[in-house]
């Protein structure tokens, strides 16, 4: 079901031959475009709810016969005790480590003797924490039993929780060899201080900590029926579902479910510098960014378009800028998170020990340009084509599309929320861009973290102010 | 199902049987059905035509990888595909990217040792633009210093991105070296420093001349548009791009492995041991191939797997521990690799690796685990084929591997074809000392960074 609409989309190619429109790409303005943007309509899902409060969200895809559970358990590291941040990441962690019917072993033996496959997550920050199922349509009926089980039944056996801290402790040393991760433990401790958000992996101290009755209190409290939403996709109806759905979680005890507040992220702090020391490093690599807004904020609109047009992907300023005019990296892009606690504006690159000089100078000339300069017409047209057309290839994406339908819930965005989108992108304008960049982009709070060899970075990133320097540990070197 | 006719006729993507009429364990048969012709410049051309999205995906795989590459030009095959974005005759350099992220769409390109791809996904009415920017590339491309000096600084980037940034990057690249003996695999896609710097503008347009012709492609179109109406665009985009004499064929003769190879790496850069092992193998798409397959799988293939369960979980030695049987044109090997937890020896981690494959070729795995490997690959396969992307990029793959499009719909009946005795066999076959190739990554010597840092 699509129709065709003309949008107000300018042709590609008004500038002339060879004229470099943008810095890092010639536009020669000869490929043939439709200057259509397809509007495409998206698939809905059907609802139900269960006596017990359990929602239930059905999207039908019949393309090939798999289906895909998601059980979305409303609270999740929000929801962490203060002193025990992972609580919620370490219970749904748990869950396929044993049930009162399963071992951890007969669990993962007969899930994938199904071909199937189980996976469960909780952030250290997140809203939700997640159970999710795949697998053979034909194999639905088990799957769908061991699924109910975990999240249900799980035991929390002693051995096994000593088990997850043994193994998930060597694995936060075997991390911090990933520079990526050093820099994002850095760039959100500094963006977040004492916020939950500034944990990126959970810290061992409280690992240690936890006991098997922390995990079972945490899963008592906050998964019950009245708390979750189970969103299903796939070579499926609603009308087969429900028997199945009532059969597994009819009996499913409802529970006063405790509010969880939603801490509110801190007032932004001066602009500082990272350094985190690598030794051997051949790269650095660049975090830059602010706070940013909060996923129902009214500029969420111009911040998305302003974030397409600056690193948004190959066709943004970052990547042209750095990688195909400057020739100082494999990729340079921005991102934007949102929550229900204010996200980050941030921009990232790994570049050569010997050009961070040549990397900072062009990452603050841009940020500085989105502020300073009202971007282009042409820009602005080509990130508002890219966010509308884009949906077009997500319709062969359902999970993706059903992840959209939970987002929406979570969020309390209004039922059209989806099907208007596209509208809400197209009414941006070039203003709407500039005044967001003005209001986020606040240099003086720019949060700038680089890990490297710091013999070599030191210098340079002190040209932009006073540099605290840590060592792969996370220790502050004097 | 695969029909090959002479005309190309309007086909969709088919469901052979309604799913109102399934019944609990009868598994739905689901296959892709695709329509082939050559163009009279040797173009292959194989599509799809499927209507149940409006968007259109092509794949253009050039019979072009790292295996052609000449000793002293290592890296040279990916670095020239890097220059397939940097302009041609009627495309600014950077352009391709603005056109094809502006107008909604996705595009990638991908060198390894067997083959060169590029593709775009995009709204189904932007099929003429997907199909000039693939063509006037393959015509005309812009072969310049200045572009390839600057993809070379990014290709560069690449590999300190991939490997000589990130622990274990260098053990990787040593494993490849030492297991094979021909140079067509025995040297890395990525390509050292010295090499890339080497490369020369008369390099790359040697190369595109010579690999980058159209009897030496194949391209596929899937997705939203009508057969006949795309293949007469095909034809009017890449008909008129002249043929050009076939490349070289590579030699691709393996020696047999006589005995173990090993070696060690220091890594400045990794915080635990590793232990890597690669047995020597088969080609893909053979028998003992997906044996292997199913043998890996059991073996190492997520948390119900003999290594995980043994070495992860019961005996706690290791944090991770995986692998995959390799597939490639030519011989290909199955990798296991390991990091043993703080304290634990790498040989006592490689003896408890050892003792389960000496139990799989005893005894060879049960029948829990080929109904795993069976239907894991079908899970796999109908994943693969959901998106129009995926489904070109497939075929693409099986036609210039294998000359075998076809087998994106076959594939799962020669999974399902494997017995546990073929397991037990090929276990016995090629999970041999004298077959194996064993690289130890070691921790460099607590080096004093943090205060060489403060000393600055």
């Amino acid at each position: 079901m699509l129709a065709l609409a003309a949008s107000s989309a300018l042709a590609q190619g008004q500038t002339g031959p060879g004229a470099p429109s943008t810095k890092g790409a010639v536009i020669k303005g000869r490929a043939p475009v439709s200057k259509e943007v397809l509007k495409v309509k998206l698939p809905r899902a059907q609802e139900a709810t269960l006596p017990n409060g359990l929602r239930v969200v059905v999207l039908e895809d019949h393309k090939v016969p798999t289906v895909t559970m998601q059980m979305v358990i409303l609270s999740g590291g929000l929801s962490d005790p203060s002193g025990n941040h992972g609580l919620a990441a370490t219970t749904a962690a748990l869950l396929r480590e044993g049930t009162q019917k399963r071992t951890s072993k007969e669990i993962a033996e007969q899930t994938e003797a199904l071909g199937a496959t189980l996976n469960t997550n909780a952030g250290l920050s997140s809203l939700t924490s997640t159970v999710s199922a795949s697998g053979l349509v034909e194999n639905l009926d088990q799957t769908l039993d061991i699924f109910a089980d975990i999240v249900r039944n799980p035991k929390f056996a002693a051995d096994e929780v000593e088990k997850y801290k043994t193994r998930t402790l060597a694995q936060l040393q075997f991390q911090r060899s990933s520079p990526q991760f050093l820099a994002a433990e850095r760039f959100y401790r500094a963006i977040y201080g004492a916020h939950p958000a500034a944990f990126v992996a959970p810290p061992a101290e409280a690992l240690k900590g936890t006991t098997a009755a922390d995990l079972a209190r945490f899963h008592g409290t906050y998964y019950r029926p009245n708390n979750s939403i189970i969103a299903i996709v796939g070579d499926v109806t609603l009308k087969e579902m429900m028997p199945k759905i009532e059969r597994a979680f009819g009996d499913w005890q409802k529970g006063d479910v405790p509010q969880t507040s939603i801490p509110v992220a801190p007032v932004q702090s001066n602009s500082r510098i990272f350094l985190i020391d690598r030794p051997g490093s051949v790269q650095t690599v660049l975090q830059l960014g602010t706070l940013g807004i909060e996923r129902n904020d009214p500029d969420y609109f111009p911040l998305l378009v302003a974030d397409k047009i600056f690193g948004g992907g190959p066709a943004a300023r970052l990547f042209l800028n750095l990688r195909e005019d400057k020739g100082y990296t494999y990729g340079a892009y921005s991102n934007m998170s949102t929550s229900k606690y204010r996200g980050v504006m941030m921009a990232s690159s790994e570049v050569r020990t010997d050009v961070t000089a040549g990397a900072m100078k062009e990452f603050m000339y841009e940020f500085k340009r989105l502020r300073e300069e009202p971007v282009t017409a042409t820009e602005l047209d080509n990130a508002k084509r890219a966010i509308i057309g884009g949906f077009a290839l997500s319709l062969e994406q359902p999970q993706a599309l059903l992840q959209n339908i939970i987002t929406q819930k979570i969020y309390d965005l209004p039922a059209d929320y989806w099907d208007t989108y596209p509208q809400r992108v197209a009414a941006i304008t070039a203003e709407d861009v500039q005044r967001v960049a003005q209001k986020y982009v606040n240099m003086g709070h720019l949060q700038i973290v680089a890990v490297g060899d710091a013999s070599k970075a030191r210098d340079v990133l002190a040209k932009y102010g006073s540099v605290e320097v840590y060592d792969a540990e996370g220790k502050p070197v004097q | 199902m695969i029909r090959r006719d002479k005309f190309i006729i309007a086909l969709l993507m088919c469901v052979l049987t309604a799913a109102s009429t399934i019944t609990a364990q009868t598994p739905r048969k689901v296959s892709v059905n695709f329509k082939e012709t050559t163009l009279k410049n040797g173009l292959r051309v194989i599509t799809v035509e499927d209507h149940s999205a409006p968007v259109v995906s092509i794949n253009i795989a050039y019979n072009v990888g790292s295996r052609n590459e000449r000793q002293g030009r290592t890296g040279f095959a990916h670095l020239f595909e890097h220059m397939m974005f940097k302009g041609s005759e009627n495309v600014g350099s950077g352009e391709h990217f603005l056109l094809v992220f502006n107008n909604g769409g996705n595009m990638n390109g991908t060198t390894n040792e067997d083959r060169t791809v590029y593709f775009e996904a995009l709204p189904a009415n932007q099929l003429d633009l997907a199909l000039f920017l693939e063509a006037d590339r393959m015509r005309s491309l812009a072969i310049t210093k200045d572009n390839l000096d600057n993809q070379r600084n990014a290709v560069q980037e690449e590999r300190r991105l991939g490997v000589d940034n990130q622990p274990y990057g260098k053990s990787g690249e040593v494993q490849q070296e030492l297991l094979y003996d021909n140079f067509a695999y025995k040297h890395t896609t990525i390509g050292s420093m010295e090499d890339l710097n080497a490369a020369t503008v008369e390099d790359v347009s040697q190369f595109f001349k010579t690999y980058y012709a159209p009897n030496n492609a194949v391209l596929t179109l899937v997705g939203d548009f009508k057969t006949d109406d795309a293949v007469a665009r095909i034809r009017k985009n890449f008909e008129a791009i002249p043929r050009q004499p076939d490349p070289p064929p590579v030699d691709m003769t393996e020696p047999e492995q006589k005995a173990e190879r090993r070696t060690s790496v220091e890594d400045q850069l990794a915080r635990l041991p590793q232990v890597d092992i690669a047995f020597k193998a088969v080609p893909g798409n053979t028998k003992d191939f997906y044996a292997l397959q199913v043998l890996s799988a059991a073996l190492q293939t997520g948390r119900s797997s003999r290594l995980y369960q043994r070495l992860v979980k019961e005996k706690e030695m290791v944090t991770n521990v995986g692998g995959f049987m390799d597939e490639k044109r030519g011989v290909g090997a199955l990798y296991i690799s390991a990091n043993p937890r703080p304290g634990v020896k790498t040989e006592d981690v490689e003896a408890a690796i050892y003792d389960e494959i000496e139990r799989v070729k005893s005894d060879s795995i049960a029948d829990w685990e080929l109904q795993k490997a069976k239907n894991t690959t079908r899970r796999n396969y109908y994943n693969g084929i959901q998106s129009s992307l995926n489904r070109a990029i497939t075929i693409g793959q099986y036609a210039v591997y294998y000359n075998e499009p076809g087998l994106i719909n076959t594939r799962t009946d020669k999974v399902d074809a494997v017995t546990r005795e073929d397991v037990k066999r090929v276990a016995n076959k090629y999970l041999q000392q004298s077959n194996r190739t064993v690289v130890i990554t070691t921790l460099k010597a607590k080096s004093d960074g943090a205060a060489r840092a403060a000393g600055q």
